[in-house]
């Protein structure tokens, strides 16, 4: 009785909390208090599939549910992005009959990394998508070893881990470990033999300490790298990027299976690449999977194309705080043709207060030297902070304009260049910008 | 002026080696000649021959390993100490000069002992705040924020008072330890490029306990006008 009450008091809640627009963690929160086991009660799908670690979570969630649900499966997944225990238990019991059973093929949960261990504590995964640990939020997180002993505590023996080989601290979770399914990307051609970030996470080895080598990087400590003494490695991977063409848009995963992207960037890439892996994992035809995943325009509004007045832009949400994350839209600003390059730190955080901006001595803004970049404008309340950092830079003083009023760099950008326009700025800020321009 | 950055590659949370850039540009632009040397685990330095020496902060892990080659330090960073040469060391790279650090298992690790704290760290909490601390040698209050999970306990000689944020210790009120010219702090990141009356402060005991040269201010009007953004956004905050 007590479990059907309580389910029914969360479903209550969920449908009156659509209907005022309210969070979806409050539901989940209260079926807690009245019930804190109810998650154990509950009878689960034969997959169970969670995705964890510092970026990508949302995006690759989303590309897996996309590819499920047209392959014809039915997926339960936490769309809305609330990935603590309260949250995936809102999802959860809205999604279960009353007497406690969810009905779908795959439950598919994005997880916040640091508090994974309490939401899988009555929730076993079959599947366990660990896709990356960066510096991420240091105002709030701890360093990513901190984090990864946080996950640690989330595995269960029993479950299937899905790792990126690529980053050398996920993989120690499957360090003399036997069945692992490992996914990463091959040779390809933007890899780099010297490591061109400002600080190099994968200097050591995070299992024994010793200096680490890499043959190539991919980019920030993401590669192929070796420990000599301890004999970590990068792991042969069965998910294998094996060709990636970054300006004309596609890759091939397996010698075989060609997807094409919408949004060029190896970020996106390792995306794909775990989304692939999943579905086909749980059964969907390869096949499938790439007409599914090809040109897939994300929903989550992380990429934004744009129109201000004759110019054309794009602009790319990066969290702040995470200097990986930043570079990557970097790069893809400075590998595009002509454009104009917008940078906005206007508030640090959306969901809580910071007044740090540490994280951008953690970015590589060097990237913006390249001839493609024209104007770089850096505007927000933190303009002056982010013109500080770009004069340790080696991007070209004629070529920086800082405007602390994001309308005034708006009017300034709005003029008759045929060049693209990129903005690069945070969910916290992103609006601010959007607001003033015509969204395509 | 030869400045001494240890450890660099692996003490290097949160773009701490802007600290070393910016001690760089000041005292160049001060007409002085600038050398940096970055040496790491395994190296060995003569530290008397530093006119400046800087260790920023780390994993827990890393610290202790980092401990481990520091200790043969030992002497000769008590010496450095005590000849009242400027040396800044920030977030846990300072907990190694103390007595002792307890790990969250219990195992205890001898400190180098040049100052009599204790440290005991714990891993169920990451204890992170934004923070506007005093010092009774600077005119304005320092911005910055702490990220950790250790607290401290028997220091006697404080490098700041805290206004807001956090300090050695629960419900301390001090944060951190000055010694002549050295200065221990939990505060993480490029402190000295965001208080650019800090970075004033120390390039100014660098160059009076050697060559004396008068310290250029000219280039720090986005540093300034960045801090004042800061603890105007900080003020704003907490005073609510």
């Amino acid at each position: 009785m007590r479990k059907q009450f309580t389910i029914l008091v969360c479903k209550i809640l969920k449908f009156v909390g659509g209907l005022i627009g309210k969070g979806s963690s409050l539901p989940g929160q209260i079926a807690l208090k009245i019930y804190p086991d109810i998650l154990g009660s509950i009878q689960l799908p034969k997959y169970i599939v969670a995705v964890t670690g510092s970026n990508g979570k949302t995006s690759t969630v989303e590309m897996i549910a996309h590819t499920l649900c047209e392959s014809g499966k039915k997926v339960v997944w936490n769309k809305e992005g609330s990935n603590q225990i309260e949250g995936v238990t809102t999802l959860i019991l809205s999604n279960s009959t009353l007497s406690g059973k969810v009905k779908c093929d795959i439950l598919l949960i994005e997880s916040d990394e640091r508090f994974a261990k309490y939401t899988f504590k009555y929730i076993t995964p079959t599947h366990y998508v660990i896709t990356n640990l960066y510096r991420d939020q240091l105002t709030r997180n701890g360093h990513p070893q901190w984090v990864y002993n946080a996950i640690k505590d989330s595995i269960h023996p029993e479950t299937q881990l899905i790792l990126n080989a690529d980053d050398p601290l996920v993989s120690c979770f499957g360090y003399k470990k036997e069945n692992i399914t490992w996914f990463g990307v091959g040779d390809i051609p933007t890899d780099t033999k010297d490591f061109d970030g400002v600080y190099n996470d994968g200097a050591y080895c995070p299992i024994c300490k010793a200096p680490m080598t890499y043959s190539s990087y991919h980019y920030d400590h993401i590669g192929m790298y070796e420990c000599a003494n301890c004999g970590h490695k990068r792991n042969d991977t069965e998910y294998t990027v094996t060709d990636a063409d970054l300006e004309k848009g596609e890759i091939t995963i397996n010698d075989k299976y060609k997807i094409t992207l919408s949004l060029k960037s190896l970020y996106n890439v390792y995306n794909i690449l775990a989304a692939f892996t999943v579905a086909s994992i749980v059964g969907v035809d390869n096949d499938e999977i790439c007409k599914h995943l090809s040109n897939y325009v994300l929903k989550n509004f992380r990429v934004v194309t744009f129109t201000l007045g004759n110019r054309k832009g794009t602009l790319v949400t990066s969290k702040h705080e995470n200097s990986i994350s930043y570079n990557q839209s970097l790069k893809l600003a400075a590998s595009d043709k002509e454009c104009d390059v917008l940078i906005i730190v206007d508030a640090v955080s959306r969901k809580y207060f910071t007044s740090d901006v540490s994280w951008l001595w953690d970015i590589n803004f060097d990237v913006l030297k390249s001839e493609n970049v024209r104007n770089v404008v850096l505007a927000g309340t933190y303009c002056n902070d982010l013109a500080t950092r770009f004069s340790y830079s080696q991007v070209q003083k004629e070529k920086i304009k800082v405007i602390e009023s994001i309308e005034d760099a708006v009017n300034f950008l709005d003029n008759d260049s045929k060049d693209k326009i990129y903005v690069i700025t945070c969910f916290s800020d992103k609006g601010k910008f959007l607001d003033k321009v015509k969204v395509d | 002026m030869k400045l001494l950055h240890l450890y660099h590659d692996i003490m290097n949370l949160y773009g701490e080696y802007a600290n070393v850039s910016a001690l760089e540009r000041i005292i160049s632009n001060s007409g002085e000649n600038v050398e940096i040397d970055r040496i790491s685990l395994g190296d060995t330095a003569d530290l008397q021959a530093y006119d400046f020496i800087y260790i920023g902060s780390g994993t827990e892990d890393n610290q202790k390993l980092v401990l481990e080659d520091f200790a043969k330090y030992k002497d000769s960073i008590a010496e450095y100490i005590n000849s009242n040469k400027p040396a800044l060391f920030t977030g846990n790279s300072f907990e190694m000069l103390g007595k002792t650090i307890i790990d969250c298992n219990g195992k205890e690790y001898e400190g180098l002992g040049i100052f009599d704290f204790k440290v005991v760290e714990q891993n169920k909490r990451r204890v992170t705040a934004d923070i506007v601390y005093t010092a009774d040698f600077l005119n304005k209050p320092v911005v910055g924020f702490v990220n950790k999970c250790s607290e401290i306990n028997g220091i006697d000689s404080h490098l700041f008072q805290v206004k807001y944020g956090i300090g050695d210790s629960k419900d301390s009120t001090n944060e951190g330890i000055r010694s002549n010219s050295f200065f221990g702090t939990h505060v993480t990141g490029p402190i000295l490029i965001k208080n650019p009356h800090l970075l004033l402060y120390i390039a100014q005991l660098i160059s009076n306990n050697t060559r004396d040269f008068a310290v250029s201010t000219e280039h720090l009007q986005r540093e300034n006008s960045a801090y004042e953004v800061t603890l105007r956004e900080l003020n704003k905050r907490y005073a609510q």
